[in-house]
């Protein structure tokens, strides 16, 4: 009986993992996969006009100057700039309302009037009637956009015809602690190639920022209640769009490049982690249960949205049997054939930390190499030693980020527990004693 | 198409064959399907009764009876001879010569041979697949086939239950996917996972495994390399440890005092005494290799020169270092050289020579004289050559090797042993017989019962267990045992076991086979005794 279950479960987890692990290395299957994952060379031409969406809150000055500043770089010849802050946050309000004089006619500034969340701010924006531009661009506080970003995701609409366009995000001060390495990679993963295996099998959680869509298709239509904008109930506002756009057959295009990903830094303390991880656990719960992926056209891609949608909980369970099922296999005495099968997921979970190693050498050459600006930091053998010691402990606290999730979602707390932001990813650290709390 | 403005040189006009279709499928599925097809044929055809059933041929297959019937990885204590997943995979097959068992006079061994034709079916595509992979022409690919497939030694060691066969196959298949035309990564880790799977079916593949890396160097995208290499050697390290895994399972890694272990056996393997040089004329390894010349020196000779030149190009490199790899073992004196070594070199011989073969008929066509007269000559002069050497020399040789070995039946006396047993000794299940490896299942099917009653004499004094059953004093358990199969394996071996060779010393000779009467000549081909123990 208990061996049976044994078995059982280690099938299971093993058929997961190899999935997983197979998407995961999606980008490198053939050298023609991993040359589609960038941005296409652009054209020179610009068509559209763009306009890009800053909501803040309770952010630094300096911070947000920074953004600003590298936005007004960009040298695509047609875009300007929203920031939005929260009627409740006059201080910010105020540092938008300075930013806005460095260049009126490209800055505009929206207030909140009922300030809740990234996705109410959004909503507000739309709402003013300040957004012009054919295309919408999301981006965060911190965010450090690359002057060419914007002609290359002009290129990208009219190339290929998308109707969303998914930049690349990267976190990348991988230095700042044992879980920033890892999480650093995870992006490095998400962003490098599974959102493209996403995209191209229809169906993809957008991230953030660094989005790209039609104005068209958040905007508020006429004379009609449908839903529009972000979803401001849902914790993960990201990717419910992304679903809801998926699910309604929109094409969306994911372009990473590493001189042009949008640089970002992970969360300071391993409390605010484990929040943000637990609101984004629980945003893709709310995902999972509102349904719009039910109408997704075929089978497939309705088993690839349940998948999807429920990796943290499958990740959360993984980390939980995996080792329960060895311990049985070895202190119980069940036949050989199940004590062998209880070690079977663990193949593809070391086959993955293996592509992680290698995944980390490409990461410290895009981002921290010989050619690069940024030569401050750099990935040695101890950052190897971190990635593979850290693996049970950061498996750990995702699990019980998972679990803290559900827990929250079936006592109904689904209260926004925002990311605060110290400019770590930044080249020159501005000091941190004067970091806001959210 | 016979002249370019800027080659101002006359070249003769070089048929290419066209990529020809023929029911729809292109001309490599039908080469490929006529090469493997002769060589099952041949293969096929008196499988059962040449060549002479061998020892190993009956370990092998005794174990895949055991993991069938539930009694463990073998009927006696598993002794970390080889890593188990070759006879675990024999196990799979095992429903096939089921399918013609329990017919009288017919040896389970030698019938069981089929199982071993899917593995030559299976390299044979294989091979071919991986000569196209490595830019070989078709006709190239489909010499390659049938030199692999055909030679008389092919025939012979092929048709056997050898784990060398079936590591073959894997290997074949690591290299097939090494070379994948799309490099795409989950090929390389699927190389990376047949070369495991090799390894763990027979361990001395394991010196094809460097060659393999070299494959894949050759193959992989710079811009997905490290990932491609990942994968391979993930996968391949990670399945390889589930071997010493199992030990631990088991509590077996490593042991003190001569218990079982997986070190021990490892350690037994590595030290077991060499064959001496193939060089010296009384040593092992010497008769040995003429034991092998003596099927076919062609593929031998000419494939051994053919890895070693090989070296030279770059698309036949990888085999041709795995090839000159297994060479340098096989020629080490200090090394133990099994007598179904050559196994594992013959794909290497034969893509050595198929891939020269291309070159040479390459450099003919490419050769450039004035007057095209003189060019057009000397290609069939070549050709000419090449047809009385093969038509002189090997054809010749390779159809009366191969007639010996779909017609000749060496193993009427086994069979002839079986029957009489099956006929004379009444109430089986309550006899001890002594027989070699290659009759044990044979006695099974007659009624006694496994590794207690029915004892493969090989573990006589070895295993505790066994030892244990027989009662009496040490120097007395001779005394539980009431009958004996000789063979000539068993008379060659008797010397290592007292209690072998006390039966055989205590014994009458009930029936025999064999042209000499019992007591005359010992180690004549085909001399079969059953003797009755004499207390």
């Amino acid at each position: 009986m208990l061996a049976g279950a044994v078995l059982v479960i280690s099938i299971v987890l093993f058929s997961i993992a190899t999935v997983t692990l197979w998407w995961m290395m999606h980008a490198w299957r053939t050298p023609e996969v991993l040359e589609s994952t960038t941005f296409a060379q652009s054209d020179g031409q610009t068509g559209l006009s763009i306009t890009l969406l800053l909501p803040i809150r309770h952010e630094r000055q300096d911070v947000v100057e920074n953004t600003v500043q590298k936005m007004l770089e960009c040298d695509h010849d047609n875009f300007d700039i929203v920031i939005i802050t929260g009627a409740d946050d006059p201080e910010t309000t105020g540092i938008a309302r300075r930013l806005a004089l460095i260049d009126p006619t490209k800055i505009h500034t929206v207030i909140d009037p009922a300030p809740r969340n990234k996705a109410t701010a959004l909503n507000a924006a739309l709402a003013s009637g300040q957004c012009l531009g054919d295309i919408l661009g999301v981006f965060d506080a911190e965010d450090v956009v690359h002057p060419e970003l914007l002609n290359h995701v002009d290129h990208a609409f009219r190339a290929e015809d998308a109707d969303v366009v998914q930049g690349g995000v990267q976190l990348l001060n991988f230095y700042s602690s044992w879980y920033s390495l890892r999480n650093c990679l995870e992006y490095f993963f998400w962003f490098r190639s599974r959102l493209h295996l996403q995209a191209e099998k229809g169906f993809i959680t957008l991230g953030g920022n660094t989005v790209f869509l039609k104005r068209e298709l958040v905007e508020p239509p006429p004379g009609s209640d449908a839903q529009w904008g972000w979803d401001d109930k849902c914790l993960a506002e990201d990717c419910e769009l992304g679903v809801r756009l998926s699910s309604a057959g929109k094409k969306v295009v994911v372009a990473y490049s590493p001189e042009m990903v949008t640089r970002e830094e992970t969360p300071d303390t391993l409390k605010s982690f484990v929040k943000q991880r637990t609101r984004w656990n629980q945003g893709f719960l709310q995902v999972y249960r509102k349904g719009d992926w039910r109408q997704l056209p075929t089978r497939r891609q309705r088993m690839l949205a349940r998948f999807t949608l429920s990796t943290p909980f499958y990740q959360a369970a993984s980390g939980l049997a995996v080792p329960t099922g060895i311990l049985i296999g070895i202190l119980v005495k069940v036949p050989m054939v199940i004590a062998m099968a209880s070690w079977l997921p663990v193949v593809p979970m070391f086959l993955v930390l293996a592509f992680e190693m290698a995944a980390l050498r490409d990461f410290g050459k895009e981002y921290f190499g010989k050619e690069q600006p940024d030569q401050s930091h750099k990935v040695g053998f101890g950052s190897y030693v971190k990635l593979v010691i850290g693996m049970p402990f950061f498996q750990i606290i995702l699990m019980f980020a998972a679990l803290r999730a559900v827990w929250r979602e079936m006592r109904g707390h689904k209260d926004w527990e925002l990311t605060k932001h110290v400019g770590a990813h930044l080249v020159a650290p501005a000091p941190s004693s004067a970091a806001t709390s959210a | 198409m016979s002249t370019t403005l800027d080659r101002p040189i006359e070249r003769a006009p070089i048929n290419k064959a066209e990529a020809w279709r023929f029911l729809g499928r292109p001309a490599d599925f039908w080469l490929c399907a006529a090469a493997t097809l002769a060589v099952l044929l041949v293969q096929a055809w008196n499988i059962a009764g040449y060549p002479r059933v061998f020892d190993d041929e009956g370990t092998y297959l005794v174990q895949a009876y055991a993991i069938d019937h539930g009694m463990g990885l073998t009927p006696y204590t598993y002794v970390f001879d080889h890593p188990p997943l070759g006879w675990i995979q024999l196990s799979t097959l095992a429903w096939i010569p089921a399918a013609i068992w329990h017919s009288p006079g017919q040896l389970v061994v030698a019938y069981s041979r089929i199982i071993m034709l899917p593995f030559t079916v299976a390299s044979c595509i294989l091979l071919y697949v991986l000569s196209r992979r490595m830019t070989l022409p078709r006709w190239a690919a489909t010499l390659a086939v049938l030199l692999f497939g055909l030679s008389p030694l092919s025939v012979t060691l092929q048709r056997e239950i050898f784990l060398d066969n079936i590591a073959v196959t894997w290997i074949l298949a690591a290299f097939v996917l090494a070379y994948s035309p799309r490099k795409h990564l989950w090929a390389h880790v699927g190389s990376g996972l047949c070369a495991a799977v090799a390894v763990l079916s027979k361990e001395t593949i394991l010196l094809a495994v460097p060659a393999l890396v070299v494959a894949l160097w050759q193959n992989v995208d710079k811009r997905t390399r490290k990932y491609s290499f990942v994968g391979f050697a993930g996968a391949f390290l990670l399945l390889i440890i589930q071997y010493p895994l199992y030990a631990i399972l088991k509590g077996e890694l490593w042991s003190t005092g001569g218990k079982i272990s997986e070190i021990a056996g490892i350690t037994y393997q590595l030290s077991r005494p060499g064959s001496g040089s193939i060089f010296d004329h009384s040593s092992n390894a010497y008769s040995v290799l003429h034991n092998w010349l003596f099927y076919d020196p062609v593929l031998i000779v000419a494939g051994a020169v053919a890895v070693v030149v090989s070296l030279a190009y770059r698309h036949l490199r990888p085999v041709a270092i795995g090839g000159v790899i297994l060479v340098l073992a096989a020629i080490r004196p200090s090394g133990y050289l099994p007598a179904m070594y050559i196994i594992q070199m013959l794909p290497f011989f034969a893509i050595g020579i198929a891939g020269l073969a291309d070159r040479v008929v390459h450099a003919i066509l490419t050769y450039r004289a004035k007057p095209v007269f003189w060019q057009q000559l000397s290609r069939l002069a070549v050709l000419l050559v090449c047809i009385m050497l093969a038509f002189v020399y090997v054809v010749p040789r390779w159809y009366s090797g191969d007639q010996n070995a779909d017609t000749q039946d060496l193993n009427t006396g086994y069979a002839d042993a079986v029957e009489w047993v099956h006929t004379h000794i009444p109430h089986p299940g309550d006899q001890r017989i002594v027989v070699d490896d290659t009759l044990f299942l044979d006695m099974l099917q007659d009624g006694f019962k496994p590794s207690r009653y029915d004892i493969y004499f090989f573990k006589l004094d070895v295993d505790p267990d066994v030892m244990d059953s027989l009662g009496g004093s040490e120097a007395n358990k001779w005394k539980s045992i009431q009958y004996v199969i000789e063979t000539p394996y068993m008379w060659e071996n008797a010397v290592q076991s007292y209690t072998t060779e006390k039966v055989l010393q205590n014994s009458k000779v009930v029936w025999y086979y064999g042209a000499y009467p019992p007591n005359s000549i010992k180690g004549q081909n085909s001399d079969v005794e059953i003797r009755q123990v004499v207390p």
